[in-house]
């Protein structure tokens, strides 16, 4: 069996393929992992943001650490690559909130559930919709990307790898 | 990426956080030997910068099952604490201390979870204790809270949350281990930039750090 090159998209990267590869973000914790595909063009992109917005003071160093920038810099990519944005479709894991254990009760911001809603604020506003989500929670999540088949996977440290949805189905 | 070409640090200031850090270990040690009644090492404490990133594959990779306790520090120099280890060195305590362990993450009780809480928050006092004697400066931590899961997930919500600010990307890694190696852990300190030029003025070796991107 043929193994297909695996791109492991780091923390506030950006990476983008064409035609056959696997695209992943392993231990997604707060952070959201969200793909794109243009099935027609063979183009796919996974951004890993962080955060869910740039701060208005500093320049952004990396567009993809923001769920406000990181969004658009997905999208320009991957129409730079020959995709159209309207044959784009989307799907994103991850925004948990691992540290669940607290000897107080939990008085800092949920960062993982801004991160959701600002991801899906930023796609909304460009008139996307995700074909699948897997948000929230307590568990960090593996999210995988199969680009030929369209196939998108998670895996948490308690469940088996199963299917989230298919961006080419 | 070293500590002197990620902020600059010149040797005075090196060695200034690689005493911190054994003093702290020591203070950490100390108190862990106490409560546990077991006998425990430190490495001649190498303080070393270790980009965030890098610290999964210490771990044993991204997906590694690790248990991470950490809490923030507020007062003159705010930033982030953790302590790391593997899901066998959380057992390995919790068999010590309570004479059962958890098996899988759903039997993790509240005894389990706030017994590793008190470790966490030994261990990282033990590192604010070796500051604030240095250097007087005040320091509060705020409760630790404490999560079971991927190494990639516990240690990028860590950075995810230190990266809302003006944040150094320094981290130290030591170790504690005891004569078996049954335990093991890795600390992981995210000053701000302001507050470690703070430290570093109070100890009388400030150097201006230089305006940098982060």
């Amino acid at each position: 069996m043929a193994v297909l090159a695996s791109t492991v998209v780091g923390m506030a990267e950006i990476e983008i393929i064409k035609g056959q590869g696997i695209l992943s973000c392993l231990g997604l914790g707060s952070c959201i992992g969200l793909c794109a595909l243009d099935a027609q063009a063979g183009v796919a992109g996974m951004a890993h943001i962080m955060l869910p917005e740039a701060f208005a003071d500093k320049p952004v160093d990396r567009p993809g650490k923001f769920a406000n920038t990181g969004v658009p810099a997905l999208i320009q990519l991957l129409e730079e690559a020959g995709a159209s944005k309207n044959r784009l479709v989307f799907a994103m894991a991850g925004g948990a909130r691992v540290f669940k254990f607290s000897a107080g009760t939990h008085s800092r911001m949920d960062i993982g559930a801004r991160n959701n809603i600002a991801v899906l604020e930023s796609l909304k506003k460009l008139n996307f919709r995700l074909r699948g989500t897997e948000t929230g929670g307590n568990l960090g999540r593996t999210l995988t990307f199969n680009v030929e088949t369209g196939l998108i996977r998670v895996r948490t440290i308690s469940q088996a790898e199963r299917d989230l949805c298919n961006l080419r189905g | 990426m070293g500590v002197e070409e990620s902020l600059g640090l010149d040797l005075m200031q090196q060695s200034a956080i690689r005493e911190i850090a054994n003093i702290g270990l020591g203070n950490a040690t100390t108190s862990l030997a106490t409560m546990t009644g077991r006998f425990f090492n430190m490495t001649v404490p190498f303080v070393e910068s270790v980009r965030l990133e890098a610290l999964p594959a210490l771990l044993g990779g991204f997906e590694q099952l690790t248990v991470g306790i950490y809490m923030k520090v507020e007062g003159d120099v705010p930033g982030y604490m953790g302590f790391l280890m593997t899901w066998e060195s959380a057992q390995s305590l919790w068999q010590s201390l309570l004479g059962q362990c958890p098996q899988t993450l759903e039997d993790i009780d509240p005894l389990a979870s706030s017994t590793l809480l008190e470790i966490g928050n030994i261990i990282n006092s033990g590192f604010l204790v070796a500051i604030g004697d240095m250097t007087n400066l005040e320091l509060r931590s705020t409760p630790p809270e404490m999560g079971a899961d991927m190494a990639g997930s516990i240690l990028s919500s860590i950075v995810t949350e230190a990266s809302m600010g003006d944040f150094t990307a320094l981290s130290i890694r030591t170790e504690i281990f005891d004569e078996s190696h049954s335990f093991e852990g890795f600390f992981v300190y995210i000053p701000s930039n302001g507050g470690l030029q703070k430290l570093f003025e109070t100890l009388g070796i400030a150097t201006p750090i230089a305006e940098e991107a982060a």
